[in-house]
């Protein structure tokens, strides 16, 4: 016979607070971790170096089939040479409408700079080095490599997480330059060669108002932006549950919050960066 | 056993293509599977709308202020809803879409099939004479075509909405301006070639995701890669097919 429990009392009272608790305390995990992960970078550097090269090398060139299409590198290229174009075809065809397609070239120097590259850079980098981690901590943590790594004595945070971290600050440094190339050449050659604007003209208005203070800004964004990315793409990895399907699912998730999370940055650091008075001066 | 170099590249280029095929045929072929369709579509719906609307804020915040910075300088600031509109439906509009149906969607559809191949019961359907492209790919093909189609002209009004509450009440732009420079440039042509993408690009998530997904191998960190190499291929065929419709758009819409 079974001994009847009395319900507690203020049953749906409980169960609406227990979703905001939930929520608070998942907040609250996700802080702590991130915490920790941040205070154990100089312990993995100490620590973990193979461990740092072989994750750098590893990012840079991807892993697996990703290797076949050219790693990280050539898909950062590919994706800001399609979001260059557009720049071209979009921004000479819409200035040529209102008679000013001559500014094609501060068009690119402008919104390449200040909004698409780093746009860009962040939704690759989520999809390919983010994505990547998340699943390969993902898969260890089903498979309870974590829980052995732990066993026999590896800070498993410091050992997965901060390196981590890490390495994707160090490879998006060149990320950002392949990125930034890419998004530029794209635009001239869309430009000039297609579109058959003058190279003279549109070199000229592109270095009038290419600004490298921007560009030092943008890239700092950038970087901003990668350890936001890695942060939370390692949380979700090394918190996932519920065998093949959970890694997946996993992923998906880590994908959607490290690019929303990315959006609000970038809109933060430009306003911060820019202001109101917006760093650009037109009559020089 | 002679391979090529770069054969299974080739290989699986080839699969997709082939499944592709198999799932346009089998579309129109009864009995649909009408549960599966209305089941994945509120699903998809139900993980990508929140995360879309909270993508296109910022994204349309960003690209106002780049704007006005701009008009500003210029001394035009009455036409920043020119420029909100133009990048809004042009660009913003399909790209959040894209990036949030083969984000949440396109992820979550990859790693239910890929666990339901690795444990093998794709195979078991196969076997109880259930073609699984009809009766699992192609309800989930259609139902990520009908949410980023939907979900697209949602993100359109919120981004230009979030651009009017920004402009107007952060950057002092007089309202009745933004509202009247919306249309300036941007018209119906513009409109229905941003429909037109979002809804290519929903299709071509689908079908990546699900290939992807009934090709996994490897057990469980196959699973994982399967959904990274998603993410991965969706981005670039996206991108790759938001150039190419601009492109041709652009030839129909500005005047």
């Amino acid at each position: 016979m079974t001994q009847a429990v009395p319900s507690k009392p203020y049953l749906r009272l409980r169960r609406a607070s227990r979703g905001v608790v939930g929520g608070w305390s998942r907040i609250g995990s996700q802080a702590q971790f991130y915490a920790k992960t941040l205070a154990s970078i100089p312990d993995a550097v100490i620590n973990y170096r193979t461990e740092l090269w072989r994750l750098i090398a590893q990012m840079g060139l991807g892993s697996g089939a990703l290797a076949v299409v050219g790693g990280t590198v050539a898909i950062v290229g590919f994706l800001t040479i399609t979001t260059g174009a557009l720049v071209a075809v979009q921004g000479y065809n819409q200035l040529a409408s209102v008679g000013f397609e001559a500014l094609t070239g501060f068009a690119s120097a402008f919104f390449n700079v200040r909004l698409i590259v780093p746009g860009t850079t962040s939704v690759a980098l989520s999809a390919t080095v983010g994505a990547g981690a998340t699943a390969q901590i993902g898969a260890m943590r089903i498979n309870e490599e974590i829980d052995a790594l732990e066993v026999i004595g590896i800070r498993s945070v410091t050992y997965l997480a901060s390196t981590r971290v890490l390495a994707g600050v160090v490879v998006v440094i060149p990320l950002y330059c392949v990125a930034v190339i890419m998004a530029f050449l794209a635009a001239r050659l869309g430009t000039t060669a297609i579109y058959g604007q003058g190279s003279g003209v549109y070199d000229h208005y592109f270095n009038t108002f290419l600004n490298p203070t921007d560009l030092i800004w943008s890239f700092f964004q950038v970087v901003a932006i990668t350890v936001v990315i890695m942060l939370v793409h390692t949380y979700y990895g090394y918190n996932a549950s519920g065998g093949p399907a959970g890694v997946g699912e996993a992923v998906g998730r880590a994908v959607r919050t490290s690019m929303v999370i990315a959006a609000i940055e970038i809109a933060f650091i430009s306003l911060a960066v820019y202001g109101q008075s917006g760093n650009f001066n037109l009559a020089g | 056993m002679a391979t090529i170099l770069g054969g299974k590249p080739i290989r699986a280029l080839g699969g997709f293509f082939a499944m592709s095929l198999d799932t346009f045929v089998q579309m129109f072929k009864p009995p649909f599977a009408w549960k599966e369709y209305i089941l994945q579509s509120w699903f998809v719906a139900r993980v990508s709308v929140l995360p879309a609307l909270m993508l296109t804020m910022p994204y349309s915040v960003l690209l106002v202020f780049t704007f006005n910075v701009l008009l500003t300088e210029f001394g035009a600031s009455d036409f920043s809803g020119t420029g909100a509109a133009i990048g809004t439906v042009n660009q913003i509009g399909p790209i959040v879409t894209v990036l949030v149906v083969s984000g949440a969607g396109a992820t979550a559809m990859c790693a239910d099939l890929g666990a339901r191949t690795i444990r093998d019961e794709i195979d078991a359907l196969r076997v109880m004479g259930v073609n699984p492209i009809q009766a699992l790919v192609v309800p989930r093909v259609l139902a990520a075509t009908t949410v980023a189609l939907a979900l697209s002209a949602t993100v359109i009004l919120v981004g230009l909405s979030g651009a009017f509450f920004f402009c107007v009440y952060v950057q002092h732009v007089s309202s009745g301006a933004f509202v009247a420079g919306l249309t300036l440039l941007t018209g119906m042509p513009d409109v229905i070639v941003s429909l037109v993408k979002a809804t290519l690009f929903g299709m071509s998530a689908g079908l990546i995701a699900c290939y992807k997904g009934i090709s996994v191998g490897g057990g469980p960190a196959g699973v994982g890669n399967a959904v990274n190499e998603t993410v991965v291929f969706t981005f670039m065929v996206l991108f790759a097919i938001n150039i190419i419709v601009t492109a041709v758009g652009i030839q129909f819409t500005v005047r």
